[in-house]
């Protein structure tokens, strides 16, 4: 009878142990802990210290992906598991930086140092080399503005505040580190599916660690890009190198083709598209136009067979509307509606469908 | 009664030996099972069978785009120290758990069966240090499985595959002593989640002695784990689920390594562990003869 009842107690301290530490596992680091105390900011001097940073200190990172926005996008990387990273980044600080995105059965890897981007795509051990690319000048943005960000700061404050309110809400933790929030929230006269735009800043370095959109009627993010690691500090010289390996099929990027498309044929689609934007602030709507042609014409595909017409492909996913406009496909999704008539109009905003309705009108 | 305690700790150091041979004449037992022979040998066949799939399909492919073969085995190619990555990764899914939960249902549901475990019970080994064996027995036998996977692999690859060190799926070379150590790193960690689900295995094990039963429970709970994790809405189960690091088990290959979904993998497998062992060890204190 004893030893039963040491068996029993051997048994169920040894199950609630694995148990507890299952769901420790499962439980992400300081899930659970009250958010950072840190000196109160304003949200004008907050943007000013983000934009001040003229460059990316040297880090290391693991990137997470995650989207709901109730509309499947070719293209778009399917979001990652809760806490699981799609990307790993690495940053010396000094304009050199490399990129490893995950696909699941393969992995690209993009490395940019002095002027000279590679990139890998483990699937067909293709690299691409691009000469003198300026991709890497994005999120810097022009000199000019660097130069005081502090102006910058009361300018770009001053624009949002037009249609938004910007607020620091608290203190959290991403990643692990301690960050202020910037949230900004539409003015409540501004027609848009959006709540608000949550950007998390690294209280030490001032880098946006993490941004949330969040839709109406939507507790989870419709999109979240951000952290799930975060460290600073210097990274190995040799993550910036790339030497192609032996069997490597190297291409220059200026003759590499894309595929399916072929630019000159997209650029001057773009360039037939006649974008303009119709209204301002969150309820910013872009019409254009398009042959209206296109939606029977069979899309390229990669293997040279007509594929779907986009106008089948669209009828997929989209429904059909009536209105002032003629007859047009209306895609919803949480964050933004897309509207398609069949005459060959498009609009599309993060707004509700009867705002395209209305800026469709507007001639 | 101070004579008999005294006697045993003076022969406490001298207890060791019987476990080691008891655990060597386990270990002589298991290895003696044709089954088990047929079994690893099999096993070790896998990525020889794999190597040379994959050299046909490469040779065949190299007029056109190459991509008749994709994801990891598009690497493999040329890519020889690479072969006993992707053949145990492959492996992972089916075969090696099958092993483990073959080996852990002979351990102890196996002895029922063949009332052979009553005279264990009966004899004079503890049962904690009869599981102890049994446990080890089963861990010995998993990691030899493993690498011989791994050696045959690395043969295979060498010789029909050739290449120069190991291409990382991230587009760096590694040099063989890197490759040599992402080969050892894989098995380690390939090693651990079988150790995970066997102990698992041993549990149900303990319990029944029809060994069928203890295959059908184990590869039921990769089946369930897996139908688990594919339903976006129990996504929050997932982190929990015995099968949910395996797949990261893949990223060796990447370079710079990334060890935090590694470690985690290890965790997770060390609470499967224990939970199995203690549910085990419950079970065979609580055992009549």
């Amino acid at each position: 009878m004893n030893r039963k009842k040491t068996a029993l107690s051997v048994a169920a301290a040894g199950t609630a142990t694995g148990v507890v530490g299952l769901v420790l596992i499962a439980s992400p680091a300081g899930a659970n802990e009250p958010p950072p105390a840190l000196p109160g900011i304003s949200a004008e001097a907050l943007v000013e210290s983000v934009l001040s940073k003229d460059h990316i200190p040297a880090l290391s990172g693991a990137v997470e992906f995650q989207q709901n926005i109730g509309l499947p996008i070719p293209g778009l990387p399917a979001s990652s598991a809760e806490g699981d990273a799609i990307a790993h980044v690495y940053a010396n600080g000094d304009g050199a930086g490399r990129i490893s995105i995950d696909q699941g059965q393969s992995e690209r890897t993009v490395v940019h140092n002095n002027g000279t981007t590679w990139v890998w795509n483990s699937a067909n051990r293709s690299v691409t080399k691009y000469a003198n690319t300026d991709s890497d000048t994005e999120d810097k943005g022009t000199p000019e503005q660097l130069a005081d960000p502090a102006g910058t700061a009361r300018e770009v404050v001053g624009l949002m505040q037009r249609d938004s309110t910007l607020t620091v809400d608290g203190t959290a933790r991403v990643a692990g580190r301690p960050v202020y929030q910037l949230v900004l929230t539409p003015k409540p006269t501004e027609r848009t599916l959006l709540r608000e735009i949550r950007v998390s800043v690294d209280s030490e370095t001032r880098l946006p660690l993490r941004l949330d959109v969040l839709a109406n009627g939507q507790a989870d993010p419709a999109v979240r890009v951000g952290f799930t690691e975060f460290k600073p500090g210097p990274q190995d010289p040799a993550l910036f190198t790339f030497t192609p390996p032996a069997g490597a099929k190297v291409t220059d990027g200026k003759d590499a083709k894309t595929h399916g498309f072929d630019e000159k044929n997209v650029e001057s689609l773009l360039g037939g598209l006649d974008f303009k934007t119709v209204g301002e602030g969150w309820d910013t709507v872009l019409t254009g136009k398009f042959p209206a042609q296109l939606l029977s014409q069979g899309l390229p595909t990669g293997n040279g067979r007509g594929g779907e017409t986009p106008g089948a492909l669209i009828k997929q996913f989209a429904k059909e509307v009536t209105g002032p406009f003629g007859t047009g496909y209306a895609i919803s999704t949480h964050v933004g509606t897309a509207l398609i008539t069949t005459d060959g109009r498009i609009a599309v905003g993060a707004v509700p469908q009867q705002v395209l309705v209305d800026a469709l009108g507007q001639k | 009664m101070t004579a008999m305690t005294v006697g045993a700790e003076v022969g406490a150091p001298v207890r060791r030996a019987p476990l080691l041979r008891l655990f060597r004449s386990e270990l002589r037992m298991i290895l003696r099972r044709p089954r088990n022979i047929i079994g690893i040998g099999l096993l070790g066949l896998v990525p020889v069978v794999a190597g040379i799939g994959i050299s046909i399909a490469a040779s065949g492919s190299s007029s056109s785009d190459g991509d008749s073969v994709d994801g990891l085995a598009a690497l493999v190619d040329g890519n020889g120290m690479l072969l006993p990555i992707f053949a145990l990764v492959l492996a992972l899914n089916m075969l090696l758990p099958l092993t483990g939960a073959m080996l852990a249902a002979d351990a102890l549901a196996g002895e029922s069966a063949h009332g052979t475990l009553r005279g264990l019970l009966l004899a004079p080994v503890g049962r904690g240090r009869l599981l102890a064996v049994k446990a080890m027995g089963v861990a010995t036998v998993v990691l030899l499985s493993i690498v011989l996977m791994a050696v045959t692999g690395l043969v295979t690859g060498l010789l029909l595959l050739g290449g120069d060190g190991m291409l990382s799926s991230s587009g760096t070379q590694l040099p063989f002593v890197d490759g040599l150590g992402r080969i050892g790193l894989t098995i380690v960690l390939l090693t651990v989640q079988i150790w995970a689900l066997a102990a698992v295995a041993l549990a149900v094990s303990a319990y029944t002695e029809h060994p069928l039963i203890v295959i059908v429970c184990s590869l039921g709970l990769l089946i369930v784990s897996g139908v688990l994790s594919a339903i976006p809405a129990l996504d929050w189960l997932d982190p929990v689920l015995i099968i949910s690091s395996w797949e990261s088990i893949g990223e060796v290959v990447r370079d710079p390594l990334d060890w935090a979904p590694l470690g985690e993998g290890v965790l997770r497998a060390v609470c499967y562990m224990v939970i199995g062992i203690s549910i085990a060890y419950g079970r065979m204190l609580s055992r009549d003869g």
